[in-house]
């Protein structure tokens, strides 16, 4: 059995633990309504934004522009990647990770037929480590440089699907469902996916003529989607992160409990320990005394 | 054939316009344009300017800093990255930005990008300089 003072220390820095956690979960509760707010936002504009791309690329043939481009086969896929650069946030990362490693598995994908970018350092070190190449690369994303970084990511981007390196995009991020929950997403960005019900229609007049009008929209249209898988994300991350800590804490509540009865215990059972010693001493004595 | 518009004002950080409208007149990259109930489907791109509304007897006007608009069914919605209210422009510090501005588009000719967004900033900077 462990003294007394060995638990009381256990007991001290479990606390330590638990005042941390705790004020980590504080800290992710108000970056997450912050980012919630804003996702709440931005939601409707690139939704819209979306919409109207669907409609205009639904009623063309892909043969217009370049960016409508179909590629008889995908031989190179790129994916945007989208993790945070810390850890403690539950399953946050391994998820994304682990359905990332099982994507690719389903759809038979070499390394070498894979291209990948990263928005968060946890994606990055562990596909680096895994042996994929690493292209472009950017931490530290949070709600006032992501429209930079959407930026760097989506001319690169483009510019490598104009000149034919790359077949596909595809962008993994956490949809953010709701505090509680985040959804893995494999969003398809490149080439451009139209439903059926978007072909039909009476098409649009366009001013200024169509090809150019395409050329503007398609550009911006990934740059919002990139923009907002990164709000996504790191909604996702903060709410990931609350939930996390606010388990860790209620565990580190469990265990503090756990460890103040066995001093209980352990002092209890050396106070008996003790007036045995004493009684049994006494009574000794008394029948020495009566000899 | 309804007798109303459905106007849509969206930029990425608020819904700005939800509102029922007669008439829709609105900076076209091309020249400025109106849009009446029962138009037929329209997609432009727009220049920074202003967009002008009419409910009733009132006509509003929004300053909008380019974006996309699209007709369909009667719906407008336009998509903005930015609006100002024109009632709290600041005319004389339009002024200043444009001179600034033009002298910034001289320093970096040859630079396409840049100039690009510099014609843009300063497109926004002559709207707010014509308001009254």
């Amino acid at each position: 059995m462990p003294s007394l003072k060995q638990i009381n220390t256990k007991i001290s820095s479990v606390k330590g633990t638990r005042r941390i956690m705790s004020a980590m979960k504080l800290i992710a509760a108000v970056k997450l309504q912050r980012s919630q707010s804003m996702l709440k936002e931005f939601r409707p504009y690139s939704d819209a934004y979306k919409e109207i791309v669907m409609g205009v690329a639904g009623k063309c043939d892909p043969k217009v522009h370049p960016l409508l481009r179909k590629p008889a086969e995908v031989k190179k896929r790129h994916f945007v990647f989208f993790t945070s650069d810390r850890g403690l946030c539950g399953s946050f990362n391994t998820g994304l990770i682990r359905n990332f490693e099982n994507h690719l598995t389903e759809a038979s994908f070499d390394k070498d037929q894979v291209s990948l970018s990263f928005v968060g350092r946890r994606g990055k070190d562990h596909c680096s480590s895994a042996g994929f190449s690493i292209g472009d690369y950017f931490s530290g994303a949070n709600e006032k440089n992501y429209i930079e970084i959407a930026n760097k990511l989506t001319s690169s981007a483009i510019e490598q699907f104009q000149k034919g390196e790359i077949d596909e995009v595809v962008l993994v991020y956490n949809y953010f469902k709701s505090a509680l929950t985040q959804e893995i997403t494999f969003e398809k960005l490149l080439p451009i996916e139209v439903k059926d019900e978007e072909t039909s229609g009476t098409d649009y007049i366009y001013e200024p003529k169509r090809e150019s009008i395409i050329g503007d929209i398609v550009p911006k249209y990934v740059q919002i989607r990139i923009e907002r898988a990164i709000q996504e994300s790191l909604t996702s991350e903060h709410a990931s992160r609350m939930t996390a800590m606010e388990n860790a804490t209620t565990n580190a509540d469990d265990v503090i409990k756990k460890l103040t009865l066995l001093f209980n215990k352990t002092r209890q059972a050396m106070i008996t320990t003790e007036l045995m010693d004493i009684v049994n001493g006494t009574e000794a004595q008394k029948q020495g005394g009566n000899d | 054939m309804a007798d109303n518009l459905h106007l849509k004002v969206i930029t990425p950080l608020a819904l700005i316009i939800d509102e029922q409208v007669e008439l829709v007149e609105g900076p076209g990259e091309l020249g400025e344009f109106g849009i009446l109930p029962g138009h037929v489907p329209f997609v432009t791109t727009l220049s920074p300017g202003f967009l002008k509304y009419k409910q009733g007897s009132d006509t509003k006007s929004l300053l909008i800093h380019g974006g996309l608009a699209e007709v369909s069914d009667d719906n407008v919605r336009v998509l903005t990255d930015s609006t100002e209210d024109p009632s709290t422009i600041d005319t004389s510090a339009a002024k200043e930005d444009i001179y600034k501005l033009e002298k910034q588009i001289e320093e970096s000719q040859g630079n396409a990008k840049k100039l690009k967004e510099l014609d843009h900033q300063l497109k926004i900077a002559q709207a707010r300089a014509s308001v009254k």
